[in-house]
């Protein structure tokens, strides 16, 4: 055999036997393509779609404006309007609550549309490949709910052991306080369901109850590795949920309130004109409380490195092994809907929710900053998963007591110093 | 008072089976566990799930015919399998390889031990939960997979390394694409440090998990980075050098500890070893007293007939210390052809090591010891 | 306690270093090849399915003898006139190949002596796909055309859009007589 050259294609060639691009061998070898990836038409391309999009999203926010005031001048006005027809005043709180309850409904529902979407665009790039693609023009956008639509078709199968009450109530449980957690959680200023002044003991009270259900889901399976994998859920969701309330504490103490949006309303200003005074940037209290609060966070939603209840690999099987179907969509929305919820309450809690972090960015609403800190917020939760390996459940349950809880503990503490040093 | 509680609680000892199907999957394995509670008491592994009767069928091919069954012993570094036959066959029928053809085998096996390596290092993150070092090892191995099918045409199985030397020189274009794969590897090795070797999740599942000791390692019959985790520092290209080893500057990386994070590491750094090898490998292939085209011994008839006889010949293949006996009779097929797998003793030890472990680390202790199937049932 | 702060700092920035390297791989192009809009050519030396032009070959066997999974089969003809190539009778009655037996060696390619190109080789293509096992075996019979191109007279690839599809060549006649 004669020495041949590798000569690659300089052009893509057309195959005309079954109408394919052929593309030559030495576009896709990474050491030419990461040496200098900026030369490359399709990165620049990439990038300029994804600036463009950004500030197009920025510009239509700035163009739109504070939606918060503008619901009670409009709820008075329509109130106004039905009373003048003559429809009694209960029925009007009634319909609008309703109104406000739909909503409410609606915001883990859009909310795993996009965080579905999000979450396998920002894995697949975090592993250098594409994710999906096709469903939908741009980038597979349309995903989601063609998967929504094959697991609303899917089969719904109860094992033969299983118990058929608590089966079918387990994903109920798990999912209507997972909606009903949203309520006092502010969207933007004056944008919120109900502002309820106890709104932090709300949010992790309402919380707790989903562990009852994830209880009731390995219980209700049959079988007795869901079961133990139900126990060992159950046991981390309830251990991790008391550094996650000590750490909201020093805040809490900070501003006086439990309120949220006063919470976040309390963040206003800034130090010297530049600093924001949000409590991230209070000495070492806020930082060490943001720090537990995004670990224990990650703990309480099933995340890796805290995800052993529902690992495929390692011998016991998840609780949510035998769901399949709608019920298994359930227990998956949930799942986004507390990571939404802890970007939010993050979002309000320690970046000032709301409040631009520079002066002379306050042309956008304070939606605009409320989403743009959660969605970073929720960036950081894709990108945990995506990079850690996973706890093994006793060295879980470890750094919780052992850790989490003390260094929690001590914070408090800590703030107490810091406000006597304050006043 | 603690006979009362006992009784009455009723423990009991659970039988599981880490089934041929698992999602931890090495291969086609099956390991009996008697668990009590969290600990396993007693531990079975059960192989031949995969055994596809490779001794026998060696012994209705001819030589040159029975090569390309031994890729598919260890598929995934078949050029060592290849290797280690050539090295037997040509001590039985004495047939000397020329120089350039053992820098190509020896520069092929370093590369396929990298590409070994990091299907351990892709495989073992995913059992510990991580997803993303699996698809960087596999977006390096694809370009060594590229290398190879440049040289030979095949990506997994190549039968490139034959009897009497190699099958093809390397076409023009070749150094340079290797050259260019390894600047684009070494900093990659650093990167699945920072990633995934010191992060402190992985160091908490692997450090002191599944010790193994020398005196151990040793009766068990331990070879490749199981063995020199521990603590005995046998590699067989320094004890007994084969090819060119003995004119080649490297190291062996060896620990003492011999837990799943040494064992892990030490494949680590062999892979840097490795790339060490394989630019020394390639500076010599390009200097100019070693001919082009001169890769085939000669005078190798197409049809070889060894005289009777045995011979031995064993290597250093990525799972450890891979062994050919050879036994011909004077005629072209082979009487005998046994395989000495290291995947196959290597995972004997798995009786003693994973009683006293808790279930979660029989996952660990199990993608540590990097077994792969083909070698094991053969 | 020095000990134990010590290892929290530590773990805290390992932990940090290994989030950096993975959002540094995010803002980096990606090495997918979007399959099937867009196809690799493989390199030259592939082995891919095999192809045989029944105008060269001289049906002299060695093939079926390299073979370790026995998966040719062929019968020698007597020369017929119209079927010439360079002046050289056609050789063979029938050719068949077995593509669930064969385990792409290259051992048959190998070993096939004609000059100056070899009549069974191994073609680039790699999307082959058969829906049942007779499919499998593929027959050539004397007078069979050649479908696509092999190397040419010189050694070098002819255009590798214009490479054997084994979807063309017709399947072996499932029939007790004929092998």
């Amino acid at each position: 055999m004669t020495t041949e050259t590798i000569q690659p294609l300089s052009e893509p060639v057309f195959n005309h036997a079954n109408g394919r691009l052929l593309m030559p061998d030495n576009r896709y070898w990474p050491s030419r393509k990461w040496e200098s990836p900026w030369s490359l038409p399709a990165y620049r391309s990439g990038a300029a779609v994804l600036a463009g999009l950004l500030s197009g999203a920025a510009a239509a926010a700035w163009l739109v404006g504070e939606l918060g005031p503008r619901v009670t001048p409009l709820y008075y006005a329509a109130g106004h309007y039905a009373l003048s027809l003559g429809v009694p005043a209960f029925l009007i709180k009634i319909v609008w609550t309703v109104i406000k309850a739909a909503l409410l409904l609606a915001v883990p529902l859009v909310n795993a549309l996009f965080a579905v979407w999000w979450e396998r665009k920002i894995s697949a790039h975090i592993q250098s490949r594409l994710g999906p693609m096709y469903v939908g023009r741009f980038q597979g956008c349309l995903q989601t709910v063609a998967d929504g639509i094959k697991l609303f078709l899917k089969e719904d199968i109860v094992p033969d052991s299983a118990d058929r009450l608590v089966h079918l109530l387990a994903p109920v449980v798990v999912v209507i306080p997972a909606i009903m957690v949203f309520a006092p959680v502010p969207f933007g200023r004056e944008l919120i369901f109900a502002d309820l002044d106890i709104g932090t003991v709300y949010v992790f009270a309402v919380g707790g109850v989903s562990v009852m259900g994830v209880i009731m889901a390995g219980w209700a399976s049959g079988n007795k590795f869901s079961l133990l994998g139900g126990l060992r859920a159950a046991a981390q969701l309830v251990s991790y949920e008391l550094p996650r309330t000590f750490a909201v504490i020093p805040v809490v103490m900070l501003a006086g309130t439990l309120n949220i949006s006063a919470i976040a309303g309390f963040q206003a200003g800034y130090w010297g004109g530049l600093l924001p005074r949000w409590f991230i940037f209070y000495p070492v209290v806020g930082q060490v409380a943001f720090i537990v609060f995004l670990i224990a966070s990650v703990a309480e939603t099933n995340r890796v490195p805290f995800d052993i209840p529902e690992a495929e690999s390692e011998l016991v099987a998840g609780f949510n092994t035998e769901y399949s179907g709608m019920k298994f969509a359930l227990f998956f929305l949930s799942e986004f809907a507390y990571v939404l919820l802890s970007c939010l309450l993050m979002a309000a809690f320690f970046f000032g929710g709301g409040e631009p972090p520079l002066p002379l960015l306050g042309f956008l609403p304070s939606w605009a900053w409320f989403l743009a800190k959660t969605l970073t917020l929720m960036f950081c939760f894709l990108w945990f998963r995506w990079t850690f390996p996973r706890f093994r459940v006793d060295r879980l349950m470890d750094f919780n007591w052992k850790f989490l809880l003390p260094v929690s503990l001590l914070n408090i503490a800590a703030a107490g110093v810091l406000i006597w040093f304050i006043s | 008072m603690t006979d009362t509680i006992s009784t009455a609680l009723k423990t009991g000892q659970m039988f599981i089976n880490f089934g041929p199907q698992h999602p931890s999957t090495h291969g086609v394995l099956r390991i009996a566990l008697t668990v009590e509670g969290e600990v396993v008491v007693k531990a079975d592994p059960d192989v031949g799930y995969l055994h596809r009767g490779m001794e026998k069928l060696f012994e209705a091919r001819t030589y040159s015919q029975a090569l390309i069954l031994t890729d598919r012993l260890d598929y995934v570094s078949a050029m060592s399998n290849n290797l280690a036959y050539c090295l037997a066959v040509e001590r039985l029928a004495g047939i000397q390889a020329p120089l350039r053809a053992q820098y190509l085998r020896v520069l092929t096996a370093e590369l396929n031990r990298i590409a070994s390596h990091l299907v351990f290092f892709g495989t073992f993150s995913v059992d510990m939960g991580a997803f993303t070092p699996f698809l960087y090892a596999f977006r390096e191995r694809e370009m060594i997979l590229d290398l190879f099918e440049m040289l030979c045409g095949g990506r997994l199985l190549y039968s490139y390394i034959r009897v009497g030397g190699v099958n093809a020189d390397l076409p023009a274009g070749w150094t340079e694409k290797c050259r260019e794969f390894i600047t684009f590897f070494k900093p990659r090795l650093k990167d699945y440090d920072t990633l995934l070797s010191f992060n402190p999740i992985f160091r908490d599942r692997t450090v002191n998990v599944g010790r193994i000791s020398a005196s151990q390692a040793i009766s068990w019959g331990l070879s490749g980075p199981n063995l020199r985790a521990s603590g005995p520092d046998y590699d067989v290209r320094k004890a007994e050098p084969y090819c060119v080893y003995d004119k080649l500057d490297f190291k062996v990386p060896v620990a003492q500890a011999g837990d799943c994070w040494n064992r892990y590491y030490c494949r680590m750094l062999e892979m840097g070893q490795s790339v060490e090898i394989a630019l020394q490998c390639l500076d010599a292939l390009a200097a100019a007293d070693l001919v082009p085209g001169e890769i085939m011994a000669k005078g190798v008839p197409k049809m070889l007939k060894p005289p009777a006889g045995a011979a031995y010949a064993h290597i250093e293949a990525s799972r450890g210390d891979l062994g050919f006996y050879a036994v011909a009779d004077g005629s072209l097929n082979p009487y005998r052809m046994h395989v000495r797998g290291p995947s196959f003793l290597n995972v004997a030890i798995l009786q003693e090591i994973l009683t006293g472990c808790k279930i979660a680390d029989v996952v660990a202790v199990l993608g540590s010891l990097d077994i792969v199937l083909g070698e094991v049932d053969r | 306690m020095k000990n134990y702060l010590s290892f929290v700092a530590d773990a805290f920035v390992n932990t940090l270093k290994g989030l950096w390297v993975t959002l540094e791989v995010m803002c980096l192009p990606v090495i997918t090849v979007q399959y099937p809009t867009e196809k690799l050519v493989p390199y030259p030396r592939f082995r891919g399915m095999l192809a045989y032009d029944a105008k060269v070959c001289i049906a002299c066997g060695m093939c079926v003898r390299a073979c370790p999974s026995r998966c040719i089969a062929l019968a020698k003809a007597a020369p017929v006139g119209d079927t010439m190539r360079h002046g050289v009778p056609a050789r063979i009655e029938w050719y068949t190949i077995d593509y669930g037996r064969c385990n792409f060696c290259g051992l048959c390619e190998e070993s096939c002596p004609t000059k100056p190109v070899k009549a069974l080789w191994h073609s680039l293509d790699y999307e082959a796909v058969f829906s049942t096992r007779e499919e499998m075996t593929r027959r050539w019979e004397r007078g069979d055309t050649l479908w696509g191109t092999a190397r040419g007279a010189d050694g070098q690839f002819a255009a590798v859009a214009d490479q054997i599809h084994i979807q063309n060549v017709p399947v072996r006649p499932f029939d007790r007589h004929s092998p």
